[in-house]
């Protein structure tokens, strides 16, 4: 019989496993925040927009839900996660954002300065 | 921070925590902005000065990003040597570099650069908003479960008990009992069964920590709870929700049920000799459900109603049995207490007030949202360094912490620490974390009004001086918004408003009285205002107002049109005139006049 | 071994028992510390905050009703800001009620107007908004008049645990809270036994009975009909008080010469009903001994207990007597033989019963009782109505001159007094049974088993040989527990005897209110009310039921023998399941 902390160590392991094999490791992660508040502000339609995308030929991104970070007056919120890069904030992101963020943030590698929170 | 237009290739963070070394860290903080502009560096990083890192016994701290490079004991001399190696070359200088990987440090790898995050510390909501709440996997990967999985291999209940006792952990629904004595006196217990709650009745208006961190998060609670659960050798816990926290419900169910099917909760939790299982119980929405014996009435079923103590819940809590109950955030600490240690929990926040608090942080401020900061930050530094200040040029007021009941503290109060003991001899509560901004807007006597509507409407009825007095409160407040105070209605409110503070049966009742006596302390010429020349200072009291038209007025009519109750009369072209008798003080010619013609006093 | 300790009441120091609250400890040493909610006989509210307490080191004042002593602790029971926060206390519930004493049923035996006096509330500080209820006139029994109500707590309380009826409860919060039905719905229509003790435990006049006193005036005046009264035993060993003597005193032929004067051409006495019922209820008991019908027979004389059971364990009506209630049966006899016997129309008759209760209206109201197509009984008032209307018709009951109750439904036995405590009808029931079934006489008569007031005393007696167990409970909230045992173990009982009320028919709904020095369901009261009654008893030339000459009269004139048919007809009844109401169910909803 295992011991408690090597059973965990185990199974941190296969979650890894298993996140990766979801595509962790896709260049650019893509966080949107679906709290009650977020989904309040309309985050909803921005996953769908994100999925949607992806749908329809994006590739290389992992895509994920999270939690509400707090920043309450900027919902929704996206975070964009490149290894070795800052990562990037949009705030008060909308279905139409979504279509500027894909097409130059995600495929193209700019920053849509004007939207990120500082 | 040096002013951005572009976005910064690295950020370089510095800690300037309270118990860091201050003047270090601005010593530092010159040397490598000049060490930078050397290097034609300063356009294209930028320079963060953060709070606690709670990385005291390495300070100072200097952290890289990309990359989350810690570098500790860093001294002035270092600096060339990391701004050339690792800012120009881009090689960390693993010289410096430490391996410090606490638990909060992961949501500073991604939001530790924006001012808003970067002065704060994230204990509770170390992982709100940077994994899937609602994937299990998420969670193991963040060390989840690691703390429950160390517990079980090498921990006592004692030596549980007594880790949580020396971080000092005071319990953040609001009253701030000890959390680790707490745990002690319902392990002392002896009983055939004891009970674990989460208290997740989360009522204060406009506050949103609990449910944040459940839908972020709800595994920490979970695994919080398991924890105590096995500090004090209960089975059974239940988690007390608002039913109008359907999303904050899902997930938490979600989480148990996975929970459950991996093996970490239920029966041989991890294959060892402890089990633990947990129900959700849903809250109609009541506020005094918050409290704890009235909460635990409605558990077993009854009308929620407080009842004396002792005995406490700890003695006597659910169905009689010794009931560990603690709230959503004060679990949300205990897995990073026994991964991270007490010895460095207790290096955040102040003597008697360790690690962090959550606030909500709302009303007049700029930046809105939750804000963990460590204990002993200033309420200036929220309102003004994380929440921006207030907007549109106006002059701050007060600030109310502590939720409905609580005080408003003025200017003069700013400096004041949040910590149980400061907040409390400022004439406020710690409360669960509800703070917010007023400017100079605001009507002090209608926001007292305000808060005792809620706490009156919110009285379980029990008892008198809750039930009876603040409605007699509720009253003089309202007479006086409408011009109708007299003389003696502030000794009345005084009177009563001690009277039920020290009399009442729970601390729902205890507290009502706050925003009116801390008003009443603070500010109270605008309630003499209100009672002895009938005027709102703040102009908000719409039964105080009174518009007039001055000479400005060129006679166009709008006013008059606009005017709902035909107020307004007047001839084209000349000055027009308000019937104060028919007035109901609208404000619409007010707002429709286009030459400020028409004065608001 | 209780420990004791030190604590120091105004400065000065006292020895008292560990492990008491400030205000059992302070109770003990001497003083009387002010209170509301508080009753030594419920759960401890801690609601009103009347008898809050200065303890040193304590930030706010403290309940000493709820709050243990502790060594060295040092409490302070009348400092300046104490007595105001507590007469502030006191005038805010004084606020939210109606200044309507002159006119109210309770003027001058108020606990909320004592208490108010004693605060020195002589002017108001706080006067406002003022709550605003219907009455609930909907009961026959009880009117519920939520504007007097001061949320102290005390009848949801009782209700729920001594009565185990739970028809009360809050609803609503804040300035809103009111005690109410479940869902609202008229008192008529809930679980309520109509037991009354909510009245008698109601510090004001949020509970009162449903008063027949003007239409009793009005039959007392109308010269066409022949008007009888019958008198409970527990009326004749309380009523003293409602006239300000200590409790213990019966007033037995005082009783009957104030209701001769107060109108009435007969006055018969309840007893006399009470040696009817044994008559008959030994009778069934021995039938059902010898394998004809269902045992344990439980008696059926409380009518709180039999809602009560009609409510909740209607699957063991069976096990119930058939017998009617002593009043019922001597309202039976009265528009019967009596009517016969005097050659009236039992149409021109009006029978009022002076009860000890308030079921008794509700039960006088049910349609099986009646005779003929006649109410039986057509009046019932309480022991409190009853004195307030001698009081009010002028007369002295204190100087009266005694009279004997009328023939031939007067004379009563010392078993019949007995009814009205808990255990008696237990203890008349064996006197002749035991006589009827072995042919002797009991000589030892007073079965001290199963007096005293233990919520459920159990004793046995041997008849020839076999060995009857008995049951005595009191108090609904004690019947679960034996009724539980009946459905588990239907042998381990033959007999049981159930009262709705604590103490039996003496702490009656109806009895009058507790004065200045007592508290309501005091047991030292009660137990001098027993002690009233056991002394009627022990008084008596007759003290077996059997041996009433009238009564034998009765069946040799009229009824024939026990459980002769015209004894089914006119002296049992049948019952009937009751849904708990309410409680409106998942259908009603859909």
């Amino acid at each position: 019989m295992s011991l408690p902390l090597e059973i965990i160590k185990k199974k941190r392991a296969e979650a890894i496993n298993r996140i990766i094999g979801r595509g962790f490791l896709s260049t650019k992660r893509v966080y949107v925040g679906m709290a009650t508040c977020e989904i309040a502000a309309g985050s909803k339609e921005v996953m769908n927009a994100f999925r949607e995308a992806i749908q329809t030929g994006l590739t290389d991104v992992y895509l994920t839900q999270k939690g509400c970070a707090g920043r309450c007056n900027l919902e929704p919120t996206v975070e964009i996660v490149e290894e070795g890069k800052i990562p990037i904030k949009y705030g008060r992101v909308t279905r139409e954002k979504v279509r500027e963020i894909v097409e130059r943030h995600l495929k193209k590698g700019e920053v849509i300065e004007e939207w990120v929170i500082k | 921070m040096n002013a951005m237009n572009t976005l910064p290739k690295y950020i370089v963070t510095l800690c300037d925590g309270p118990t860091c070394m201050h003047q270090r860290s601005k010593t530092l903080k010159a040397v490598i902005e000049e060490e930078l502009k050397k290097r034609g560096l300063y356009e294209t990083t930028s320079l963060v000065l953060s709070g606690c890192l709670g990385m005291c016994n390495k300070s100072p701290i200097v952290i890289v990003n990309p990359g989350y490079t810690i570098y500790g004991g860093v001294s002035p001399e270092d600096i060339p040597e990391i701004v050339e190696e690792h800012l120009v070359k881009g090689k960390p200088v693993a010289r410096l570099a430490i391996e410090e990987d606490y638990l909060y440090n992961r949501f500073y790898r991604v939001f530790g650069d924006v001012a808003f995050f970067g002065q704060q510390m994230r204990i509770a909501l170390r992982n709100c908003g940077i994994m899937d709440p609602e994937s299990l996997d998420d969670y193991l990967s963040l060390r989840g479960y690691e703390a429950l999985a160390k517990v079980l291999t090498d921990m006592s209940p004692a030596q549980v008990i007594s880790e949580v006792k020396k971080s000092g952990l005071r319990g953040r629904g609001g009253a701030g009992f000890l959390t680790g004595l707490k745990w002690e006196n319902t392990a002392r217990q002896k009983s055939d069964e004891k009970f674990v709650i989460c208290n997740a009745d989360e009522g204060d208006p406009g506050a949103f920590m609990d449910r944040s961190t459940i839908e972020g998060d709800p595994h920490t609670v979970i695994e919080g709870m398991i924890i105590g659960g096995y500090a004090i050798g209960a089975h059974r816990g239940f988690v007390y929700i608002r039913a109008e926290y359907p999303l904050a419900i899902r997930r938490l169910r979600k989480a148990i049920d996975e929970a459950r099917r991996e093996g970490l909760l239920g029966t041989t939790i991890l294959d060892s000799a402890f089990s633990f299982d947990i129900e959700i119980k849903l809250g109609a929405g009541a506020f005094v459900c918050g409290e704890e014996t009235a909460l635990i009435h409605s558990i077993e079923g009854r009308r929620g109603m407080p009842r004396p103590r002792p005995p406490y819940p700890s003695q006597k809590g659910l169905w009689g049995r010794p009931t560990l109950i603690n709230n959503v955030e004060t679990w949300a600490n205990i897995p990073v207490i026994v991964l991270d240690g007490a010895d460095w929990f207790t290096t955040i926040g102040t003597e008697k007030s360790k690690g962090t608090k959550v606030f909500a942080l709302a009303g007049n401020v700029q930046n809105t949202g939750l804000v963990e900061v460590p204990m002993g930050t200033t309420l200036r530094e929220i309102i003004y360094d994380i929440g921006g200040g207030i907007p549109d040029n106006k002059k701050f007021k007060a600030v109310q912490t502590g939720g409905p009941s609580g005080g408003c503290l003025p200017e003069q109060y700013l400096d004041t620490r949040v910590d149980y003991e400061s907040l409390q001899a400022a004439g406020s509560i710690m409360g669960s974390g509800g703070m917010i901004v007023m400017d100079e807007g605001v009507c002090m006597v209608n926001i007292a009004k305000f808060f005792l509507e809620f706490t009156q409407n919110e009285s379980c009825g029990k008892c008198t001086p809750c039930r009876e007095g603040t409605k007699r409160m509720l009253e003089i407040l309202q007479r006086i918004t409408k011009g109708e105070g007299i003389e003696g209605d502030i000794e009345k409110l005084e009177r009563l408003g001690t009277m039920i503070s020290k009399a009442s049966l729970c601390g729902l009742g205890q507290s009502a009285p706050n925003p009116v006596l801390s008003t009443l302390r603070h500010f109270r010429a605008e309630y003499e205002e209100h009672i002895k020349n009938k005027r709102c200072p703040a102009g908000t009291c719409v039964d105080l107002l009174s518009y007039t038209i001055t000479d400005g007025c060129v006679g166009c009519g709008l006013c008059r049109k606009k005017c709902p109750v035909g107020a307004i009369s007047g001839e084209p072209k000349q000055r027009h005139v308000i019937d104060q008798a028919a007035c109901i003080n609208c404000g619409q010619c007010y707002a429709a006049c286009k030459f400020n013609a028409i004065q608001k006093s | 071994m209780k420990q004791m300790i030190t604590i120091y009441v105004n400065d000065k120091a006292y020895q008292v028992e560990s492990g008491q609250t400030i205000m059992q400890a302070t109770d003990g040493i001497g003083f009387r510390i002010p209170r509301l909610c508080y009753h030594p006989k419920l759960s401890i509210e801690g609601a009103c905050r009347v008898c809050i307490v200065e303890v040193e080191g304590a930030r706010n004042y403290i309940a000493s009703c709820s709050y243990p002593v502790n060594d060295g602790m040092r409490i302070y029971t009348n400092t300046v800001p104490l007595r105001r926060a507590r007469r502030d206390i006191v005038e805010l519930i004084l606020d939210n009620h109606p200044d309507d004493c002159h006119t109210c049923e309770r003027d001058g035996i108020c606990e909320l107007q004592r208490l108010a006096y004693s605060m020195g509330i002589r002017r108001r500080h706080f006067e406002g908004e003022k709550k605003n209820y219907e009455k609930d006139l909907s009961s026959i029994s009880v009117i519920r008049d939520p504007n007097k109500c001061i949320l102290c707590g005390r009848c949801v309380r009782l209700c729920s645990e001594v009565q185990h009826v739970n028809a009360l409860g809050y609803a609503n919060r804040g300035f809103q809270t009111v005690v109410m039905s479940a869902y609202d719905r008229p008192f008529s229509e809930s679980v309520c036994t109509n037991c009354g003790q909510c009245i008698n435990v109601c510090p004001t006049a949020a509970f009162v009975e449903k008063n027949y006193t003007q239409e009793l005036f009005d039959k007392l005046n109308d010269s066409s009909v022949i008007k009888i009264a019958q008198v409970a035993p527990s009326v004749r060993a309380a009523i003293g008080e409602a006239f300000g003597i200590p409790p213990g005193q019966a007033f037995e032929r005082e009783v009957a010469a104030a209701l001769k004067k107060l109108g009435f051409t007969y006055v018969f006495d309840t007893q006399f009903g009470a040696d009817l019922t044994i008559m008959e209820e030994a009778s069934e008991f021995l039938e059902r001994i010898q394998g004809n019908g269902v045992l344990p027979m439980v008696t059926s004389c409380s009518s709180a207990w039999m809602k009560y059971v009609e409510q909740f364990y209607p699957d063991l009506l069976p096990n119930v007597s058939t017998c009617k209630s002593p009043m019922s049966m001597l309202s039976a006899m009265a528009k019967t033989y009596f009517a016969e016997k005097i050659k009236i129309d039992p149409a021109k008759i009006c029978v009022a019963a002076i009860m000890c209760c308030t079921a008794k209206k509700y039960e006088a109201a049910r349609p099986e009782l009646m005779v003929n197509g006649l109410p039986a009984t057509d009046i019932v008032v309480t022991t409190r109505e009853i004195a307030w209307m001698i009081r009010s018709a002028g007369i002295d009951f204190l100087h009266i001159e005694g009279e004997d109750f009328d023939a031939p439904l007067g004379l009563s036995s010392g078993a019949g007094a007995i009814f009205g405590v808990t255990g008696g009808v237990m203890e008349a029931a064996i006197r002749t049974a035991y006589e009827l079934y072995t042919g002797e006489t009991l000589i030892d008569i007073e079965v001290n088993a199963i007096r005293g007031f233990q919520g459920i005393k159990e004793g046995k007696v041997l008849m020839d040989g076999k060995e009857i167990r008995v049951a005595v409970v009191h108090g609904l909230g004690h019947v679960y527990q034996i009724l539980d045992m009946v459905r588990n173990e239907p042998g381990r009982f033959h007999f049981i005897e159930i009262m709705g009320c604590p103490g039996g028919c003496i702490g009656g709904g109806g009895q009058p209110y507790a004065g200045s020095n007592s508290v309501p369901l005091d047991e030292e009261v009660l137990q001098k009310r027993a002690q009233a009654l056991y002394g009627l008893d022990r008084e008596r030339t007759f003290r077996r039921s059997h041996e009433n000459p009238h009564v034998q009269k009765l069946y040799k004139e009229f009824l024939g023998r026990p459980l002769s048919s015209l004894s089914h007809k006119l002296l049992h009844t049948h019952y009937t399941p009751k849904e708990p109401r309410g409680i409106i169910t998942r259908e009603q909803t859909a």
